[in-house]
């Protein structure tokens, strides 16, 4: 482990899940430090997906303990789980999930909203991100009006805008094709270097697990190998 | 697609999902129920009140075969061996009959309200029909000789209705003309299983003593003929009715006339003419029950295309199995269907539960527009059981025909990769060519004649289509005003985020939105557009009620209870009362009920010599000159009410040929008046005139004038305990008894209104749902963003705050226009009466942020669940 990473900002607690009798995550335990890349790797139905929700407060764990910068967010109700995600979490998805009606500025735009950072301002970060990432010459296209490449790249800016500790990927180069995917491995790799931020990634792609410093193997809920 | 398919997938995946979601199945199942119950139990209701209107052979003879009435309303007994030497030898009954009505008299609480229950008592031979065969298992009297005169030696006396009573009271107190008779209850009128029981407000009493009770020595009301059975029945029927024809035309100085002295009508023909005269308000109300099924029909549109939406993958995983797109449509058809038979199924319980209650309502409006009837039960017949499942089915089968379409176009292999395509709306729908042109169809159609029915009824037919254009053409204008809406309220969305969210998706809003507001306008429109008619009814009404009466005390029978009652004031109490020390003076009316040209109306004589007495009428059209009130020049002229010209299709100047008992008379039309209490129209003509015509001096109302410093009150307390039989009111509670009466003919209606709102609430809110769904990904998105459950639910409650908002703006604009059909095309075909319009803005603006407020906590409580939606887990 390098040593600026030595800090945990996010550790994970023997946490397990059920849905209904099958365990879908059985006691898993890691840490992740500010900057560092963990990759979570698994065959389908290996609880990465699970895991991930349990980790961005979206679902919750039966047991155990995660806590993101000190904060036990396995405790939080669903108004503290809200504010944690909108200041902490960013999140990329395997299909994008940009607002259909908004256009690419303010999808990028919304979390700045939500932290009710004053118009002059978020235009400015918005321009910024827009530029670092591209697309500057797209800000009033409507998602229907963009590439899946391009899709992508104004998710991981909408992850990025709030300057997160963490940032949870799932599959996300799992809809691109293979240059498309290889640009957002780099630009991710490249922004959470510049912003030193940590990135949870699911994926299936050894590609992607390769641009983390860490990979945790999950099958059938629990970790098999850990690198 | 081959046979067993359709069951098999309706077995394993519709079945499957009513069970799965039971809650979301029955909900769909009690709309449709909902709606299909409101028409029938109109329907019911009129039914009910309809048949409560029954001939004396219905009920104790089975059916005569043929019926003689006078168009003056009754008979001389003469007729009756005149009758009998022209059947000669032939073997025919004659059953004289005389037909009077009674109420209950009133309790002490309610001398001040109309509306008590109406009796008829039938006068009949009740010796003469001893030799009825069909009455030998009936018997009136107990058994032997002795008891049978006995009944006769002890006076008056009546039978009763088994269902008035199971065993008989002993005595019944009945207000008959301007006194109260309490007359003794022989027994019940007997019944047959296989004849219908007589109605609970159905009295039996022997002719002779009747006519002596009602005053009517004499006089009958009318004839009924049995022909004896055996062989050749039909052809002695036609015999029978031939010489009936051939006699009516000769007049008793034996030489022939050119009026028929009275008319032969077929068994049943008195039902048929009540129908008929009841016809267009009963369709009036049933055109408004649909209200609330076309309502539902956008609710049960949104329901099954939510339920598309849900199941979008599984039909595309079954269309990437090889099922093919007509096999997902009929699947999804017979799923409409199967929904629709027991929505069909449910809503003919909810309806004959309903039209118990409505029943009342309905009936308490003929009574007061039409004819005396009284609360029946309302029954199922096999006719409406098939009307009701088809109904059901039917709206369920127009609502899903769009999502069964949508359904089998699901691309497979767009869906299964997730890109899920958000439902369209129907390309018409999206058309604002097509909203104005509807509208515009509207506007032609509102310009055409009613239909003509029979009995003197008018449909406007048009003018209803006239309406429901114009509401499927504002539904399709209204989402058109989501956009500049958006766009005006676009600096909210920079401060809001949540604001910001709903917006977007307002510039661009989808089939889900526009349905909903469609829906919604349909609802508002309607509900507005009838209360804009009630507010302008009732200002016309006062303003009517006001000029009208003008009297200090109105003075009419205790038994008039309804439209149809001849109870009369005899004229030594009349005079007694003109003439009373406190009273200044008065005006008579006597009101007679006449057939003109087959058609049932009113022909009233009035003291229009008189300038202090005479009825101030509103005027139509006014006389010319003043012939009308000139007693040297009006013995031939007549005014006529508004409702009668349309009736009749009659104006000034047109020549009516008047049946009375002194024979046929022709008179002149003078002058047109406004009457809002009568909707079979009226003649007007000078009393004298009437008096002569009809031979009596009995009168129908009395309007007294007191002296100055002459309390009403107390010399209407004082004339209510010298005559307890006579209905008594002071100015100022006739005024508002005949507003309460009024505000009560339109409760019905209120109620009927109130179920369409609801409905459309609730499409507002599987809206939603329907789009929470859709979006299922941007809500995880969202809530990845850090959106709290409220500030998701808040962005719902905008969406479904501004489609409301643009739903009660259209809604309100639609209701001018629609007020403006119902006051000038719809009533005024429909009743032929001229309304002047009122805006009752209160009550409007009320309703819209009724509407606009329901919407947003609709939407906020969706919003809710819609944040709780579980996230994706899918590996």
């Amino acid at each position: 482990m390098p040593p600026a990473l030595a800090t945990p900002v996010f550790s994970v607690s023997a946490v397990s899940k059920n849905y209904g009798e099958r365990r879908v995550i059985d006691s898993v335990s890691f840490t992740v430090a500010a900057g560092q890349r963990l990759a979570l790797t698994g065959p389908s139905g290996s609880g990465k997906t699970t895991l991930l929700n349990c980790l961005g407060g979206v679902d919750r764990p039966d047991s155990g303990e995660i806590t993101l910068n000190g904060l036990r967010i396995d405790q939080l109700d669903s108004d503290g789980l809200a504010r944690l995600r909108r200041q902490h979490v960013g999140t990329v998805f395997q299909f994008f999930h940009l607002l259909p009606t908004l256009t690419a500025e303010e999808n990028i735009a919304l979390p700045l909203h939500l932290l009710g950072v004053a118009a002059p301002a978020r235009r400015l970060r918005v321009q910024e991100s827009l530029e670092r990432i591209g697309l500057a010459h797209r800000a009033a296209a409507l998602p229907s009006q963009l590439s899946g490449g391009e899709q992508q790249r104004i998710a991981i800016a909408r992850a990025l805008i709030h300057r997160p500790n963490l940032i949870l990927a799932d599959e996300p180069t799992g809809n691109l094709d293979s240059v498309n995917g290889a640009n957002i491995l780099a630009l991710l790799r490249e922004l959470t270097d510049e912003t030193h931020t940590a990135l949870i990634l699911v994926t299936h792609s050894e590609e992607a697990a390769a641009i983390c410093q860490n990979r945790i193997h999950l099958r059938d809920g629990r970790i098999v190998d850990r690198t | 697609m081959n046979a067993p398919l359709l069951p098999f997938l309706l077995r394993h995946f519709t079945l499957r999902h009513w069970r799965l979601a039971p809650k979301q199945s029955a909900l769909l199942v009690l709309i449709l129920a909902l709606g299909v119950a409101v028409f029938v139990a109109v329907r019911l209701a009129n039914r009910a009140a309809v048949s409560s209107f029954s001939n004396f052979t219905d009920t104790l003879t089975g059916q005569s075969d043929w019926m003689i009435q006078s168009p003056t309303g009754s008979f001389p007994e003469s007729v009756l061996p005149e009758l009998r030497a022209g059947l000669g030898a032939r073997a025919v009954h004659i059953i004289p009959l005389l037909e009077v009505s009674g109420a209950t008299p009133p309790a002490a609480d309610e001398t001040t309200k109309l509306g008590r229950t109406t009796y008829t008592l039938l006068g009949v031979d009740l010796l003469g029909i001893r030799n009825l065969a069909r009455l030998q298992d009936r018997e009136f009297f107990p058994k032997g000789n002795d008891a049978f005169w006995d009944t006769f030696n002890r006076g008056p006396q009546v039978w009763v209705s088994p269902d008035y009573a199971s065993t008989p009271p002993t005595e019944v107190a009945l207000v008959i003309d301007d006194s109260i008779r309490v007359l003794p209850v022989a027994g019940l009128i007997p019944t047959a299983p296989d004849a219908p029981r007589a109605p609970a407000t159905l009295m039996i009493a022997d002719l002779e003593q009747l006519q002596k009770i009602a005053g009517k020595v004499g006089r009958i009301s009318r004839v009924e003929f049995i022909v004896e059975a055996g062989p050749n029945l039909a052809q002695r029927r036609s015999e029978v009715r031939d010489v009936l024809q051939a006699l009516a035309l000769v007049s008793p100085n034996s030489s022939t006339s050119a009026e028929a002295r009275w008319s032969v009508a077929a068994p049943g023909a008195r039902r048929e003419a009540a129908e008929a005269m009841t016809r267009a308000f009963s369709l009036n109300l049933t055109v408004l029950s649909l209200i609330a099924l076309l309502t539902g029909l956008y609710l049960i549109f949104q329901a099954l295309d939510g339920a598309v939406v849900r199941r979008r993958p599984e039909i595309a995983i079954l269309r990437s199995l090889g099922v093919e797109e007509r096999a997902i449509q009929r699947l999804w058809l017979a799923e409409s269907a199967l929904l629709g038979l027991l929505g069909g199924a449910l809503g003919l319980l909810l309806g004959w539960a309903g039209a118990q209650l409505a029943v009342r309502g309905v009936a308490q409006t003929i009574n007061a527009l039409y004819y005396a009837t009284t609360v029946a039960s309302a029954q199922l017949t096999v006719e409406e059981v098939g009307l009701g499942l088809g109904l059901g089915v039917l709206a369920a089968l127009v609502a899903g025909f769009w999502p069964a379409r949508e359904a089998a176009r699901t691309p497979p292999a767009q869906v299964l990769q997730r890109g899920v395509r958000p439902f369209a709306g129907a390309r018409i729908g999206r058309s604002i060519g097509l909203g104005l042109g509807l509208i515009a169809a509207g506007i032609v159609c509102a310009q055409l004649p009613p239909v003509a029915l029979a009995g003197g009824g008018r449909f406007p037919l048009a003018g209803y289509v006239a309406a429901f254009l114009w509401v499927f053409g504002g539904g399709i204008a209204a989402a058109f005003l989501l956009p500049p809406m958006a766009r005006l309220a676009r600096g909210f969305g920079e401060r809001f985020v949540n604001v910001k969210i709903a917006l977007s998706h307002l510039r661009q809003p989808s089939g889900r939105h526009r349905l909903a507001a469609a829906a919604l306008v349909c609802a508002i429109g309607m509900t507005a557009g009838m209360t804009i008619l009630v507010a302008s009814f009732e200002q016309t009404m006062q303003g009517w009620v006001k000029r009208a009466l003008q009297a200090d005390l109105y003075i009419s029978s205790a038994g008039a209870q309804s439209a149809s009652a001849q109870n009369q004031i005899s004229a030594a109490t009349a005079q007694a009362l003109i003439e009373h020390p406190s009273v200044a003076r008065a005006g008579r009316l006597i009101v007679h009920f006449i057939d003109l040209d087959g058609i049932s109306t009113t022909l009233s004589g009035a003291d229009l010599e008189d300038p202090a007495t005479r009825p101030d009428l509103p005027w139509i059209v006014a006389p010319r000159d003043g012939a009308i009130f000139d007693p040297a020049r009006n013995a031939n002229l007549v005014l006529v009410s508004e409702s009668f010209t349309a009736r009749f299709a009659v104006g000034v100047g047109a020549t009516l040929r008047l049946p009375t008992p002194a024979g046929v008379r022709p008179v002149v039309v003078a002058g047109v008046f406004a009457d809002y209490g009568n909707e079979r129209g009226s003649i007007l003509i000078t009393r004298r005139q009437v008096q002569v015509w009809f031979g009596e001096d009995a009168v129908t109302n009395l309007a007294l004038y007191v002296k100055p410093g002459v309390d009403s009150d107390a010399l209407r307390a004082e004339l209510l305990q010298r005559y307890p039989g006579l209905s008594i009111f002071t100015n100022a509670k006739l005024r508002d008894e005949v507003l309460r009466v009024f505000r009560q003919t339109f409760s019905i209606t209120y109620a009927l209104e109130v179920i369409g709102i609801a409905v459309a609430m609730t499409g507002l809110a599987l809206t939603l749902i329907s789009v929470l769904l859709d979006r299922r990904d941007e809500l995880t998105t969202l809530r990845a963003l850090g959106f709290r459950r409220q500030q998701i639910a808040l962005a719902a409650s905008v969406e479904g705050l501004a489609v409301s908002t643009c739903a009660v703006v259209t809604g309100l604009g639609l209701s001018l226009a629609l007020g403006w059909l119902l006051i000038f095309v719809i009533n005024k075909q429909s009743f032929g009466w001229t309304l002047s319009a009122a805006l009752p803005v209160w009550p409007l603006l009320g309703l819209g942020a009724a509407v606009m407020a329901t919407g947003w906590i609709v939407s906020y409580a969706v919003g809710l669940w819609g944040a709780d939606l579980p996230a994706d887990r899918e590996e």
